[in-house]
Formats: structure tokens, C-alpha cells, sequence
């Protein structure tokens, strides 16, 4: 029998996607019918029941362990994707850490480890795949950005700092690599009901709902089908933005 | 033809398509430097810089180093040759 090439399924890459937005967006990406790469740092139960679910939907996916704060994990998993999937042609930048914190009180850790894993995580991740993506003129990159970006958050400043200039990075990248069909865009999530919340005490959850035009706080399915969407051949015009997904939050 | 032209005339014309340029490939000195000096050479960019990686990754199957770009391996024809037979012989 002759040997038919196969044709090639392209590959989204999620970091962080063992559980919260990171899992959502991986689920519903796969579901539009990438690859998905799901990392995770030491959560390997909830990436493995994440790809579970994904291929019990007919969807193709896999688990990988991967510290966004580790440019060797980075560039190992990327060489192994291109050896494995000619490349990645589609990144969420998702992973982060948070290490809450008065700053007049931070310990150097936890502002290294924050800024690392977010930021840095998102420089050699974006770095380690952007090439295959511009050799073949198609690539969707999104970075997690955070609603603490654009409005104070006391005991944060580590965090808001990360993510406020993922803003910066995705205007900057976007306009380098827009002429290879490259786009870049961030999406900014409000209060998201996940780990990264559970911080918060009644008296600042009930404030902070009143300030929430929808009445509720969101969950990580509000997010996913935006970072879809920016991820189809139809948002192939929209790059450099960042888009606020918040419920019309005032403050 | 000697494969060390062979090599060559493949370099140039890489270069004269993936960066669109309108001139005869066999026009660009070996030793002509490609970037900034635009009197002597090509006078390409950091854009251009791109391009000519991606296509040299593409073709030759190598994998270029960013220290590598803009410094010596990509001064001119001849030294793009040099850095892709090392990089084939390594």
C-alpha cells in the first residue's frame, strides 16, 4: 500500500492547564480540534484527568511536566514538540504563580518567583516556539494577562506587575510579527472562580461582587471562548490587544 | 562545478528569494558584507536578519543560535557558508 502523509493536526500548547482557565482553554481548544499540549508543574493528577476528558470527547491531547520557571523544562518540552509535531502553532501562555503579599514586606522570593514563572515563563516559552510558527506563516499567541493589571490590587503588587507587563509584551511582540501571520493577544480575566481567588475574605468577595456589572463571579468556561476565537483564522486581524474579560468590573 | 560554489550560488539565491530582493543572485559578492553597509554590501536590516534565518533553518535543516545571528555567521556569503558546512559536519 503506498504511504499517504497524514495531514498534520495543529498543535495548541497550554502552560499551567492542570486545572482553572489553563485546563478550560486546553478543553475547549482541543475540542475545536488541536492538539493539546496541557503542561503542568506538579499537578499531574489534574492534567492527566484534563486529557482524560479530552479524549473520552474525541479530542487529541497530552500531559507534560513543565515548570514556567524553568527555561531548561522549556526548551526541552519545545525541541521534543517540534521532533514529535513539526512545532507548536499555537501558545496560551496560562502558568502562573501567586505569592500575595504586603510589599513592604516581601520577601525577595516572592517577588523572583512570581516574575519568573509568569513573565520569564512567557519569554522563553514564546521564544523556544516562535520560530517554527514564522517559517510557516501561521501562528495564535495568547497570553493570560489579569484584571490586576489595570486596577490596583493591595498584596499583589508581584502578580500585577507580571501581568501588566504581559500587556506591554503582547503590543510589542504583535507588532514584530504580525507581517509572518503571527498574531498576539492577551486576554485579561476578572475575578475567576478558581485557586487563584480562594485567597479572598467574605467581606472582600461581597465587596468585590457589588463592583461586578454580571452579579456573579466568573469561571474559567467565560474565558475559553475567547482565547478560541482569537485562536480561529478569523481573528486573523485582530493582534496586540488585550482583551478585558471581567463581568464589567468597576474600579 | 566545485560544491563549495554549488554551495554558494544556493546561499545567494536563498537570500535574493526569502528576502525578495530584485537582483541576479550571481551579482552578490562572497565576501560582500550583507547587513548595515549598504554602500559595500546588501545594506539588509534586523527584518531582513529574520527572514534569512528562517530560510537558512528551513533549507539547510540546521538550527541557528541567537548569538549566532548578525555576528560572524551572517557577515556575508562566504561566511554563511562556512557556518553551514560546520554546522552539517557537526
Amino acid at each position: 500500500m503506498p504511504e499517504t502523509t497524514p495531514i498534520r493536526r495543529r498543535v495548541a500548547l497550554v502552560t499551567g492547564a492542570s486545572r482553572g482557565i489553563g485546563r478550560a482553554v486546553a478543553e475547549r481548544l482541543a475540542s475545536d480540534g488541536f492538539h493539546a499540549v496541557l503542561t503542568y508543574r506538579a499537578d499531574v493528577q489534574g492534567a492527566e484527568a484534563a486529557v482524560l476528558s479530552i479524549l473520552a470527547a474525541g479530542g487529541s491531547a497530552e500531559a507534560a511536566r513543565c515548570d514556567a520557571a524553568s527555561k531548561e523544562d522549556i526548551l526541552a518540552l519545545a525541541e521534543r514538540l517540534e521532533k514529535e509535531r513539526d512545532g507548536v502553532d499555537v501558545l496560551v501562555n496560562n502558568a502562573a504563580v501567586l505569592k500575595n503579599g504586603l510589599f513592604a514586606l516581601m520577601p525577595d522570593a516572592n517577588w523572583e518567583i512570581v516574575l519568573r514563572t509568569a513573565l520569564d515563563g512567557t519569554f522563553h516559552t514564546t521564544k523556544a516556539v516562535l520560530r517554527p510558527m514564522l517559517r510557516r506563516r501561521w501562528g495564535r499567541i495568547v497570553n493570560v494577562s489579569s484584571l490586576a493589571a489595570f486596577s490596583g490590587s493591595a498584596g499583589q503588587t508581584n502578580y500585577a506587575a507580571a501581568k501588566g507587563a504581559l500587556v506591554a509584551f503582547t503590543k510589542s511582540l504583535a507588532a514584530e510579527v504580525g507581517q509572518y501571520g503571527v498574531t498576539v493577544n492577551a486576554v485579561a480575566p476578572g475575578f475567576i472562580e478558581t485557586d487563584m481567588i480562594s485567597f479572598l475574605s467574605k467581606e472582600a468577595r461581597e465587596d468585590f461582587l457589588r463592583r461586578i456589572s454580571a452579579g456573579r463571579f466568573g469561571t474559567p468556561a467565560d474565558i475559553a471562548p475567547f482565547v478560541s476565537f482569537l485562536c480561529t483564522e478569523g481573528a486573523s486581524y485582530l493582534t496586540g490587544q488585550t482583551i478585558r474579560i471581567d463581568g464589567g468590573f468597576v474600579g | 562545478m566545485d560544491p563549495k560554489d554549488e554551495l554558494k550560488t544556493r546561499i545567494k539565491q536563498i537570500i535574493v528569494k526569502q528576502l525578495k530582493l530584485e537582483i541576479d543572485p550571481a551579482s552578490i559578492r562572497d565576501d560582500a558584507p550583507l547587513f548595515g553597509d549598504a554602500a559595500n554590501g546588501l545594506g539588509l536590516d534586523s527584518i531582513d536578519a529574520l527572514e534569512l534565518v528562517l530560510g537558512v533553518e528551513k533549507e539547510f535543516g540546521i538550527k541557528v543560535q541567537d548569538e549566532e545571528v548578525g555576528v560572524k555567521a551572517f557577515a556575508s556569503v562566504d561566511a554563511l557558508h562556512d557556518f553551514i558546512r560546520q554546522k552539517n559536519a557537526a
